[in-house]
């Protein structure tokens, strides 16, 4: 294949972006996505490559193409993350060729997320593993484990249905902290704290925390801050519908705090 | 201190429940809860035992937790964030989140400003061991073995 060729270019040009777009939306942090995508570029033999990558838009261009992505929302896929650095290490290596490395793309663009019913499973059992950790006995983490499920379910919906995360975030946070209060009603001597406190980590921002300092270790300053502004409105979320909820409780039967 | 060998399990579980939820691969799963019950027993032991604030156990632990993070991610050729986005989520401050809105609520101004600085604090801290381990140089040879 004659790797000069305009049309060549052109698919390359386009496989590598949209192997960064794709690795930016599943949870890549920016520093690997312009390596990753500078790797594959030289290994791909495209001629004057340049790119700027920020956390919601990939911008490169080549000799004689320009490409632009926007990527609106993140979800993290860590097992896409990992596919698509193995195979730019191939592409690099040169075991694989273009046409190879666009098949791979897609596979990886095909991997399955684990079923909803998983991840909400899973995501309640972390949030009664965490209720143990953080000093309850059994009806805290129990607690929890409703709680978190709860939590979680709403989530999942508010995600289908594209609500805002920052509404998503309150309204979870708030129904965490009333299945917790429901719970302190049925049991009293269970400590509506910690139950809370257990829920209310699925939805911490350690995501965003986390990958705003390797940004900004990395010196993508511009995107860490945008990822630790993120966190810091996630964790103001939280206490906005931890805040909510107990003041409806105050207010509407009367539950001390 | 509460028996430490089942808060280890306990931690490492639930780090692999928030793997699920990010779709972690299978075959890291182990990994993934050594280093989320790394992170966590050396903070209880930091804290609990040798009576250190908040803050500074988090800042120790995160340096174990995220020295094996990146030992994990040249053993397995992975992305480092793989592991330290699960294993980081036992530190995360989500109490410290908690404490500032209850105690907002209660009017406690000053247990609420003193709170939510806190959980500023250890943000800071796990900001600043993941810096102090991710800025220590490498061969680089041993980060790509296949590499010629």
């Amino acid at each position: 294949m004659d790797m000069n060729s305009p049309e060549t270019q052109r698919r390359a040009m386009h496989l590598v972006m949209d192997t960064g777009k794709l690795l930016l939306e599943n949870g890549g942090e920016v520093f690997r996505v312009q390596q990753t995508m500078q790797i594959m570029a030289s290994s791909l033999g495209i001629e004057d490559f340049n790119t700027y990558v920020v956390t919601n838009g990939i911008f490169a261009s080549a000799n004689d193409c320009n490409e632009v992505r926007h990527i609106p929302s993140v979800s993290i896929h860590l097992a896409r993350v990992e596919a698509l650095n193995e195979l730019s290490r191939e592409l690099a290596a040169g075991t694989l060729d273009l046409e190879g490395a666009e098949q791979r793309l897609e596979t990886i663009r095909a991997m399955p997320a684990r079923r909803p019913a998983v991840i909400i499973a899973a995501a309640a059992a972390g949030s009664a593993g965490f209720a143990y950790l953080f000093g309850g006995g059994l009806p805290e983490t129990l607690g929890a484990l409703a709680a978190g499920t709860v939590e979680s379910i709403l989530a999942h919906l508010c995600r289908r249905w594209h609500i805002s995360r920052i509404f998503s975030d309150i309204i979870a946070a708030a129904a965490g902290t009333a299945v917790a209060l429901l719970c302190r009603a049925i049991w009293p001597p269970l400590d509506a704290s910690i139950t809370t406190i257990g829920a209310l980590m699925v939805l911490t921002p350690g995501v965003s925390l986390a990958m705003g300092i390797r940004d900004i270790i990395n010196a993508d300053y511009l995107s860490g801050a945008i990822r630790l502004l993120d966190a810091v409105l996630v964790a103001g979320c939280l206490a906005g519908g931890v805040v909510l909820t107990y003041i409806a409780a105050l207010a509407i039967w009367g539950v001390t705090i | 201190m509460r028996n430490p060998l089942f808060q280890f399990v306990v931690a490492a579980f639930a780090t692999i429940f928030f793997g699920v939820t990010f779709q972690v691969p299978r075959r890291h799963f182990v990994a993934c809860g050594i280093v989320g019950a790394v992170g966590w027993v050396t903070y209880l032991l930091c804290h609990d035992v040798a009576g250190f604030s908040a803050p500074a156990a988090t800042l120790v632990a995160v340096l174990p937790l995220a020295a094996l993070c990146r030992l994990f991610a040249i053993r397995f050729r992975a992305p480092v964030t793989l592991f330290l986005l699960c294993g980081i989520f036992p530190l995360v401050p989500g109490a410290g989140i908690y404490y500032t809105a209850y105690y907002f609520l209660q009017d406690e101004g000053a247990l609420c400003a003193e709170r939510g600085f806190e959980t500023l604090k250890i943000a800071l801290a796990i900001a600043f061991g993941i810096a102090l381990v991710s800025a220590l140089p490498l061969p680089r040879h041993r980060r790509l073995p296949s590499k010629k």
